[in-house]
């Protein structure tokens, strides 16, 4: 559409703007209700409030400390042993501190039911990576309960719902954040949103690989709303791949998961020669290893040439268990095999790793707050809570922990009380908070622009090529030449992306929201592949087979990306600071310089 | 023809025709697909937007039955399009937006007036704010025999759809609504549950339903609501169920 056919945007005032209407985003909702009653909360959902996330699908469970006998300090050492060191110890602090009191808060006053014990207490189960049964759980559907249970509670606090509703950009003035430019996905018309505070809470860009587990919304638009602000993110080259995706062709359920709990359970994996070859990567803990390992492993056989015929490894627990046994401890999982003509009951499984979740994003301090006032980042589009690696059971405590510290700290800026500090005085909610419409413009015109172009590429063929590229370029194994060749192609497929076309009208046009869907996914990868190719080591998700070792003595760093000329990211890195807790042997006296001064484009 | 990837197991390539209700014109629209064993009705649809129609509008989000988003009519019987099968042998497929929603653009509806009548059993619980630890409740307790095969709802409104009486425009709470209010009352955390009992007894509540059962022979998560509004019906007799003997 042409500019000057731009329809003039209407407009929205609110207190607080939460972009995201998963576990973060409806747990600052309800936190900031309960805080600041009366406040003018509103909720921009780019599907159906709470079903266009990933919390929702959360199987496996939630990591907080209950028992009297597990210990804060154990989920914390679990949690940076697990991120291989790269966690920003304040934030991991901050979410074993509050996760049982969320888990509290969750059963007591929103209405959740996790599964008990005998003896009716709260049962928690083991989960990958930890020394102490704490992942509390219901069923193989935790999140869903959560789900269900924090969207019912929208309806007693009352937020407005913008429903079908998705952001464009952070309109910044003068410095701060004075709302955001949106589009009525229903209606295909501008939505200009004055927000006091936003909080952007709207998940990962996982979704930028062929292989996948997250929902369709997730597209990374947090993170690419952001990034075009100016603000710096950290740790992008960190995405965990989960070893257990389904495959099935072309088919939308390509990449659905098998649980984890599989290979808790006994599961064998084998390569289409039959050999468990688990055996060649992790002898101790063979098919229980972390996710990052058992991922590299099952890529490696495939890569070699010893994967099925369709690219997959096989996933065996019908021979371990017996048939029986499978379907009354996994129906869940049985019924979504023989979705596909198969059936985990009876027999091996093909499975691939599946590109998961984003462990970087944003940088925020412990209480969600950014370098830009009056804006918020919680759940996965912050990053730095999980290092180089997340623990099963840490993502949806995450999600809600930072959603209600989130909520609480809009509460905070809203009231214009001062934490007592120099930060929380300057950092307070927008002045302003009344975007003006000139400000916006640019952004209307850009998402508006593919909308009945007369000519240009479909935007879900662009689509395939970036997911393609991703996972041959920047997946579970890179090294260097296929990294600088992934950030040449990015480089195209981002002006590419400005020349997209969608036919048809505003009102509810997939292929228009998959042209900007895929600017944002771009951005987001684009970010991953500059930072995947400066840290030349391996640590955690990030695998480098030009540099296949961990090095503590260089690389206890955190990559930094922020744009810089014509978008281009600009990496720097910064120490990591041990301030709790430094992995076991590491020298203190190594090198920690900070290279910010040394800050530079990639091509 | 192009040459795709086939799913897992997938063996002869056959060609499907699909009509698809459109709502620009009111008519079906009619596409060839080609399909493959497995297919599900999710992988047509997607294959239309991407070789025939890209404007095609309609919902989907998890792709696993866990939003409840991609709820349509397929052969006039509503299901979620991830989870259901092209019939094997098909030659044709229809389709249609769910029955009983105002329809926002081809097979996207507005799910408004279901989550209206879900809002209007007051579907969040209201505990009692003394209380400031979990509740010590036995898994096989009554109450949660009672509960947990009623917990797992998505919300798709496919039995909202499918129920004769709780069509836009009648006044009945319908199946998923009342389904959570009997699992509320059943609660032994909820403060509410006689006033929560009173209000599904209103004229718009459980009599409303004509006992035909469709809800609970469509629900995607076999859940039972035609067994919640008996109960409930029982429970409007008797009074709620004291903790652990429902």
């Amino acid at each position: 559409m042409k500019p000057s056919d731009l329809p003039g945007p209407e407009t929205i005032q609110t207190d607080v703007a939460i972009v995201g209407s998963g576990g973060a985003g409806l747990m600052c909702a309800l936190h900031l209700a309960e805080r600041t009653p009366g406040s003018d909360v509103t909720v921009v959902s780019k599907g159906i409030v709470g079903k266009s996330g990933c919390t929702r699908m959360v199987q496996g469970g939630f990591n907080a400390v209950l028992d009297p006998s597990d210990s804060i300090e154990g989920h914390f050492a679990d949690t940076l042993a697990g991120g291989y060191w790269l966690n920003d110890q304040d934030l991991a602090w901050a979410l074993v501190n509050d996760a049982p009191k969320v888990i509290v808060e969750l059963e007591t006053r929103v209405g959740c039911f996790f599964d008990r014990t005998p003896d009716g207490r709260i049962h928690q189960k083991a989960f990958a990576g930890q020394t102490f049964d704490r992942t509390v759980h219901r069923g193989d559907l935790t999140g869903l309960e959560i789900m269900g249970r924090l969207r019912d509670q929208m309806f007693r606090i009352g937020v407005r719902e913008l429903e079908d509703v998705r952001a464009l950009d952070l309109v910044v003035e003068e410095g701060e954040v004075s709302g955001i430019a949106a589009l009525d996905i229903r209606s295909g018309r501008p939505l200009l949103i004055g927000a006091k505070v936003v909080v952007m809470a709207t998940g990962g860009a996982a979704t930028m690989y062929s292989l996948a587990t997250p929902a369709r919304e997730k597209t990374g638009d947090g993170i690419a709303m952001c990034y075009r602000a100016g603000l710096e993110l950290r740790d992008m080259e960190m995405l965990q791949f989960h070893p257990t995706g389904l495959l099935a062709g072309d088919s939308r359920l390509t990449g659905a998961l098998l649980e984890e709990g599989l290979r808790g359970a006994g599961a064998l994996l084998v390569n289409a020669l039959g050999e468990r070859f688990m055996v060649r990567y992790d002898p101790e803990r063979m098919e229980r290893s972390t996710r990052d390992v058992v991922s590299r492993a099952s890529y490696t056989e495939i890569a070699a040439g010893r994967g099925t015929p369709a690219g997959g490894v096989l996933i065996d627990i019908a021979s371990v268990l017996g048939t029986e046994e499978v379907r009354r401890r996994f129906p869940g999982m049985v019924d979504r095999t023989r979705q596909l003509g198969q059936d985990l009951s009876t027999g091996p499984v093909e499975v691939s790793p599946v590109a998961h979740f984003q462990m970087g994003g944003v940088v925020t301090d412990v209480d969600c707050r950014t370098e830009l006032p009056g804006l918020l980042v919680a759940g996965e589009d912050s990053g730095g809570m999980h290092g180089a690696n997340r623990l099963g059971g840490n993502g949806v405590a995450e999600s809600t922990v930072f959603g209600a510290r989130a909520g609480d700290t809009a509460s905070e800026m809203l009231s214009g009380i001062s934490t007592g500090t120099s930060k929380g005085a300057s950092r307070g909610a927008s002045t302003k908070g009344r975007p003006s419409i000139a400000a916006a413009r640019g952004f209307f015109a850009k998402a508006f622009r593919a909308l009945g172009a007369d000519e240009g590429e479909h935007p879900m063929a662009l689509s395939k090529e970036l997911k393609e590229l991703m996972w041959r370029r920047a997946g579970v194994v890179r090294d260097r030449a296929n990294l600088v060749e992934a950030l040449d192609a990015l480089e195209d497929l981002s002006e590419r992306c400005t020349r997209t076309r969608a036919p048809g009208p505003p009102q509810l046009n997939p292929t228009w929201q998959e042209a900007i869907d895929l600017e944002n996914q771009v951005t987001a990868a684009r970010c991953l592949v500059a930072s995947a190719l400066e840290r030349e080591e391996s640590r955690g998700a990030h695998y480098r087979s030009d540099f296949p070792e961990t090095d503590n003595a260089r690389w206890l760093r955190s990559v930094r990306v922020r744009a810089g000329e014509g978008g281009r990211p600009q990496i720097r890195t910064v120490p990591v600071e041990l301030s709790r807790l430094a992995p076991p042997g590491h020298d203190a006296t190594g090198d920690s310089g900070d290279s910010g001064g040394q800050a530079r484009t990639s091509p | 023809m192009r040459s795709r990837t086939r799913p897992v197991g997938a063996r002869a390539v056959g060609s499907l025709e699909v009509l698809v209700r459109r709502s620009e014109s009111g008519k079906d629209d009619r596409f060839v697909v080609e399909s493959h064993p497995g297919m599900k009705v999710l992988d047509v649809l997607v294959a239309i937007q991407r070789d025939h129609d890209p404007s095609l509008a309609f919902r989907y989000s998890c792709r696993v039955a866990m939003c409840g988003t991609c709820a349509l009519r397929a052969n006039g019987t509503s299901v979620l399009a991830c989870q259901s099968s092209v019939p094997s042998g098909a030659k044709e497929l229809r389709l249609a937006p769910l029955a009983g929603l105002p329809v926002l653009r081809d097979l996207v509806v507005d799910p408004a007036p279901f989550f209206a009548r879900w809002a209007a059993v007051t579907p969040y619980p209201v505990p009692d704010a003394a209380v400031s630890a979990p509740a010590v409740v036995r898994p096989d307790s009554p109450e949660r025999r009672t509960i947990d095969p009623a917990l797992d709802c998505i919300t798709c409104g496919i039995c909202y759809s499918s129920c004769s009486v709780s069509d836009e425009g009648r006044d009945f709470l319908g199946p998923a609504a009342l389904n959570r209010a009997m699992v509320l009352i059943a609660d032994s955390r909820d403060t509410m549950r006689t006033e929560r009992l009173a209000r599904i007894g209103r004229l718009d509540g459980i009599d409303r339903c004509h006992y035909i059962g469709a809800c609970s022979a469509c629900c995607p998560k076999r859940i039972d609501p035609f067994d919640a509004i008996r109960r409930l019906r029982r429970w409007r007799v008797t009074g709620p169920p004291a903790a652990g003997a429902t």
